[in-house]
């Protein structure tokens, strides 16, 4: 409480709060001298989770137990890194993958250019001592440009992009030096740039930002490499100093072969809007294109939640928020994975058994679950995890260390059910702009799960007198991504129909039963297609036509037979994950708590805090629920709940006189402020009235100062001077 | 859809707005003056204030402690790499400090106050990259690990470099430096600039940011890559309705006209912004000024050969440039003589008047 750790004693009158470290702009609170064993003295406020306290336990083995706590949730921590680490290190593989192209295209246009640059000649010793420019010609003026699509408007997600080109352009030999916006300002102006350059070639900082130092330092190099200096933003960068920027590097071009890379979000406009026709005559420009957003999503969720990748998992309604989160809110993907480590975070605080899955990363495939291995008592394991909700909802078999290593790994192959089932359903529908993040949160919606199973049954209940009508599948969600994948099969021709097969073949080697359908379904293709081109022999023109529509209707039975295949895919081997037992210790559930951490809602929360502080003081004197203002309550709270009856501005005196009225209410016989009760004379009356009057002026300026705090409100201006401004109308 | 729930809320948003507007201007706007409340002399407000009865003591103390049950989440956050963020109404300084001094202890903690007019943050990342140096300096004696190489003193290093000491040099993992940011959207931290800096510490590999904000648009200040990729914002909504005491200090009371701390501060900013030569000639006017108390003010003739004789202007123009600096500031203004004469006077009380001398003095 105390800004020293010493003094103890909460702060009570304001002359407390003028403390020297309080008016200092920084200070040192304390050193991190304390080693994690003297901690435990003073460790204080450990919340301990269910199954750990067990209330029998006597009470001097408090420090014990402190221990324990700390050392599982080490091990939760270990194993949040460890599960952390491989998504991460799966995700940047991934968005690795998908630039590969453009990178190596990149990289073959850079060193192009070099050569071009190169054959301007070497500048000889003399030459390249001076420190000054050569220009032989025009041409000996023009900087190679590359500038690449990101065909996204959120630069956030493009700084990874380029920092992995910086590094792939390095291995291959070049000299590459990251600029950002940042280094393009008009206030630094050239010298920000000039000096970030020098810091990251030089790797020193000088205090005289000079070109000539970095074509000296180039001439060290030997002339050998490609320089390449990569921008990533160019619309956030200030246009001048940019253009001053390119005007130097190409004066310079032959002393320093500088290759420039500039990220555009926008379009190939971008160029000629921010800069001067000069700079942009000095261009040699080229255009690479990066993938759209979009797709690095779906690259992204089928490495991470639908591949084996850590065993970490979110469930329907977490995926469903994340995505619309994505869709309509931030539209970043690094917003995306932001979101995923919360919700990683709060899993592995929260789920005890949540270390189980660092065996999972470790050794993925033999993977057995012992309960000893972990250090942890059996009993107290086994009875969290035969707690689980998802437990008591089947309760099966024996609590016993077996039985559960054994719900483990059917968990496991019914997860791998699912995941051969939804890469099926991409594949089907990738031509298509299905996105797998739609497809993921469908697939693992519980409740058409549900459906699914229920129309299952009524319809063998009613022994398939479905109406021939009806071509959707059962339980499907119409307008739904696996519904529309469906759809889809049925309208492939033969040959798109082998590959698909083809595909599914590979998909599922591990599921035996759906394994023999679809190849079941390829041989029937094939004893089609070898119909087909038998008859393709013997072709006469008019039995071609009548083959034709031969030829239609098979494929059409076929897809059919697909599109069969694939909803029986759905509806026996698709399970989502929040219906097998024990699905808690992997998957991630709880959306609010991932809401609340990710958006902060200060606008409308500051506002909800003083309208309703009630909810939250839990306290008796101010009744909950009622409208009227009660002097009891928070002055800032009374004081916003007048605020709200005024318009846009307020004037300072009707508020004041309505904030005294509320505060001296006659039910408030005892308000606080007086200190007297029973004041006997005039005079005592009078001053006392006087010093209530002080008080309740002061506190109405400090809650209007506290407003101002909040941004809530604005202090009246010259032309004004009577009135203060709401900010916020409504939450 | 949600598509729709967003519509609606932002027409109620709008809506809100223009029924506030209207209620504003065609209800008849109240003619009180705020000179109508009977204020009390500011010195008794100023005690008044600094004696209020505190209203829910008890429920606000239940409401902090409740949050004490966090702590080992907080902690558990922070070592996954990412920053606090505490909003709420309230002051939240004794919160984020309790939590710093008992359940941090094990790391180094360093207090932001933003909540101050001006914070210089290249001291700030100076001092933090200091104790930076001490930690490795103590883990290498206990066990041999390579020191980077650190010439200089830090006070002479850019900032650049600092940033890059904070950020590459390696310690054991778990260990770092938590910075506790009171009032990250404070008037001390809200440039843009400053801004740039938090965010490129907080994205450090050996720095951990605890910060709070009060201002309902505070979340303005940050783009997304600092938000997403530097700060990494872990929200928390933790309302304690404590009073603002410090954070106040340094807002002028409402009912207290013409406070003379507020003036003679504001004015010592602007003075301090100025040449030498041109605080010497604020100083003539403001000396005048209090050795003739029941002047109009001092004739601009006069004040021109003062200055002369002092050797601060060489002529009438340069004299001009330093008024004309002064009035754009509402350092001097000017009034009439009973003689008709133009005369410069500070618009200051005598006592504020004295303090600003001494304070640019």
């Amino acid at each position: 409480m105390a800004p020293s750790v010493n003094d103890a004693s909460p702060p009570s009158t304001i002359n407390d709060a003028v403390t020297e470290n309080n008016l200092q702009p920084f200070f040192v609170l304390q050193k991190g001298s304390v080693r994690k064993t003297e901690r435990k003295l003073s460790g204080t406020g450990k919340t301990r989770r269910r199954i750990d306290l067990s209330p029998e336990l006597p009470k001097n083995s408090e420090n014990l137990e402190d221990e324990m706590e700390e050392e599982k949730m080490s091990m939760r921590m270990e194993a949040f890194e460890f599960v952390w680490s491989k998504i991460e290190s799966t995700i940047k593989d991934v968005l690795r993958e998908i630039n590969t192209s453009v990178f190596s295209e990149i990289q073959s246009w850079v060193h192009q250019s070099f050569d071009m640059i190169r054959s301007l000649g070497t500048p000889d010793f003399p030459q390249a001592t001076r420190s000054f420019p050569i220009i032989t010609d025009a041409n000996s003026k023009k900087l190679f440009t590359g500038l690449v699509l990101t065909k996204n408007m959120e630069f956030v997600d493009d700084l990874l992009t380029f920092e992995e080109l910086g590094k792939h352009l390095k291995a291959q030999g070049c000299h590459v030096a990251n600029l950002s916006s940042l280094d393009f300002t008009a206030k630094n102006g050239i010298g920000g740039c000039l000096r970030s350059l020098l810091r990251q070639f030089l790797m020193s900082t000088l205090d005289a930002a000079d070109i000539s130092i970095l074509a000296s330092w180039y001439g060290e190099q030997n002339y050998n490499n490609p320089v390449v200096v990569i921008v990533d933003d160019i619309e956030r960068c200030c246009g001048s100093v940019l253009s001053d920027f390119i005007l130097m590097l190409s004066e310079w071009v032959v002393k320093i072969p500088v290759i420039l890379i500039m990220g555009v979000a926008t379009t190939l406009d971008a160029p000629r809007n921010i800069l001067p026709s000069n700079a942009l005559q000095r261009l040699c420009p080229f255009d690479f294109t990066l993938g759209i957003p979009a797709e690095r999503m779906d690259a992204v969720v089928e490495a991470v939640l639908v591949k084996p990748c850590s065993g970490f998992s979110i469930g329907h309604k977490v995926a469903v928020f994340m995505r619309n989160y994505f869709v309509s809110q931030d539209g970043t993907l690094t917003s995306f994975i932001r979101a995923l480590k919360i919700a990683c975070t709060q899993h592995f605080y929260m789920e005890p058994l949540s270390f189980i899955l660092r065996d999972l990363v470790l050794e993925e495939d033999n993977w057995e679950f012992e309960i000893e291995q972990y250090g942890l008592s059996p009993e107290v394991t086994l009875k969290h995890a035969f707690n689980l909700p998802s437990y008591q909802r089947v309760k099966m078999t024996k609590v016993t260390s077996e039985s559960l290593a054994h719900a483990l790994s059917e968990l496991k192959r019914l997860q791998n059910q699912w995941r051969a089932v939804v890469l099926c359903l991409y594949e089907t529908g990738k031509g298509e702009k299905v996105r797998l993040l739609d497809l993921f949160c469908e697939a693992n919606d519980l409740e058409s799960y549900n459906r699914r199973e229920f129309d299952a049954c009524t319809k063998l209940e009613k022994d398939s007198v479905s109406s021939p009508s009806s071509r959707q599948g059962p339980g499907l969600i119409k307008g739904g991504v696996i519904c529309e994948a469906v759809r889809l099969v049925r309208d492939l021709s033969t040959r798109q129909l082998g590959k698909l097969l083809k595909i599914w073949e590979n998909l599922t080697v591990g599921i035996m039963e759906i394994n023999g359908k679809v190849k079941e379904l390829q041989s029937l293709l094939k004893a089609e297609d070898g119909k087909s081109s038998k008859k393709d022999l013997i072709v006469t023109p008019k039995r071609h036509a009548s083959r034709i529509q031969l030829n239609i209707e098979d494929s059409k039975s076929l897809g059919d037979k697909a599109a069969k295949l694939l909803e029986c895919m759905v509806r026996d081997y698709m399970q989502p994950i929040e219906c097998i037992p024990f699905h808690e210790i992997f998957c991630f559930k709880n959306v609010d708590k991932l809401r609340s951490a990710l958006i902060g809602d200060p606008r409308r929360r500051i506002q909800v805090d003083l309208l309703e502080f009630q909810k939250l003081l839990h306290c008796n004197c101010c009744i909950r629920g009622s409208n009227a203002l009660l002097p009891s309550m928070h002055d800032t709270s009374i004081m916003y709940n007048l605020a709200q009856e005024h318009g846009d501005l307020i004037n300072l005196h009707d508020w004041y006189q309505s904030f005294k009225s509320v505060v001296l209410c006659p039910s408030s016989s005892k308000m606080k402020s007086r200190p007297s009760p029973l004041p006997k004379k005039r005079k005592d009356i009078n001053e006392s009235e006087n010093r209530s009057e002080a008080s309740i002026q002061a506190r109405f300026c400090r809650a209007v100062t506290e407003l101002q705090i909040t941004g809530l409100l604005r202090m009246p201006t010259k032309r004004r001077p009577d009135f203060a401004q709401r900010v916020a109308f409504g939450l | 859809m949600d598509f729709n729930e967003v519509d609606e809320e932002e027409f109620g948003f709008s809506r809100n707005y223009f029924l506030a507007k209207e209620l504003g201007s065609s209800g008849k706007k109240s003619a009180h003056k705020l000179s109508d409340i009977n204020v009390v002399d500011e010195q008794e407000l100023r005690a008044a204030a600094a004696n209020i009865e505190p209203k829910h003591q008890k429920d606000i103390t239940a409401l902090i402690k409740s949050y004490k049950c966090l702590y080992p989440k907080w902690i558990f956050e922070l070592r996954c790499g990412f920053g606090l963020l505490m909003y709420g109404f309230g002051s939240k300084k004794a919160l984020l400090e309790d939590f710093a001094s008992t359940a941090l202890t094990e790391y180094s903690v360093v207090v932001i106050n933003g909540y101050l007019q001006s914070v210089n943050i290249k001291q700030v990342v100076i001092g933090l990259a200091e104790i930076l140096w001490e930690q490795l300096k103590s883990k290498r004696r206990n066990s041999s690990g390579n020191l980077p190489k650190v010439q200089q003193p830090f006070s002479s290093l850019s900032m650049d470099d600092l940033l890059a000491f904070l950020d590459g040099s390696v310690m054991e993992c778990d260990s770092f430096i938590c910075i506790v940011i009171h009032n990250i959207d404070g008037p001390g931290l809200r440039d843009s600039e400053t801004q740039q800096y938090l965010a490129q510490l907080a994205s450090c590999s050996n720095v951990r940011v605890v910060a709070s904000i009060d201002h309902v648009n505070a979340a303005l200040l940050w783009d997304k890559k600092m938000v997403h990729a530097q700060f990494n914002w872990y929200w928390y909504h933790v309302p304690t309705f404590a009073p603002y005491k410090v954070e106040g200090l340094f807002f002028p009371m409402i009912l207290a006209h013409g406070s003379s701390n507020q003036s003679a501060k504001t004015a010592a900013i602007v003075l301090q912004s100025l040449t030498p030569n041109a605080q010497s000639v604020f100083r003539i006017l403001a000396e005048y000024q209090l050795s003739h108390p029941d002047d109009e003010g001092m004739a601009i003739d006069n004040l021109y050969s003062v200055s002369r004789e002092r050797f601060l202007v060489s002529s009438q123009v340069t004299l001009n440039a330093h008024l004309t600096e002064f009035k754009d500031h509402e350092l001097v203004k000017t009034r009439r003589n009973s003689d008709g004469q133009d005369c410069l006077y500070i618009p200051l009380a005598t006592e504020a008047l004295e303090k600003l001398l001494t304070e640019i003095g």
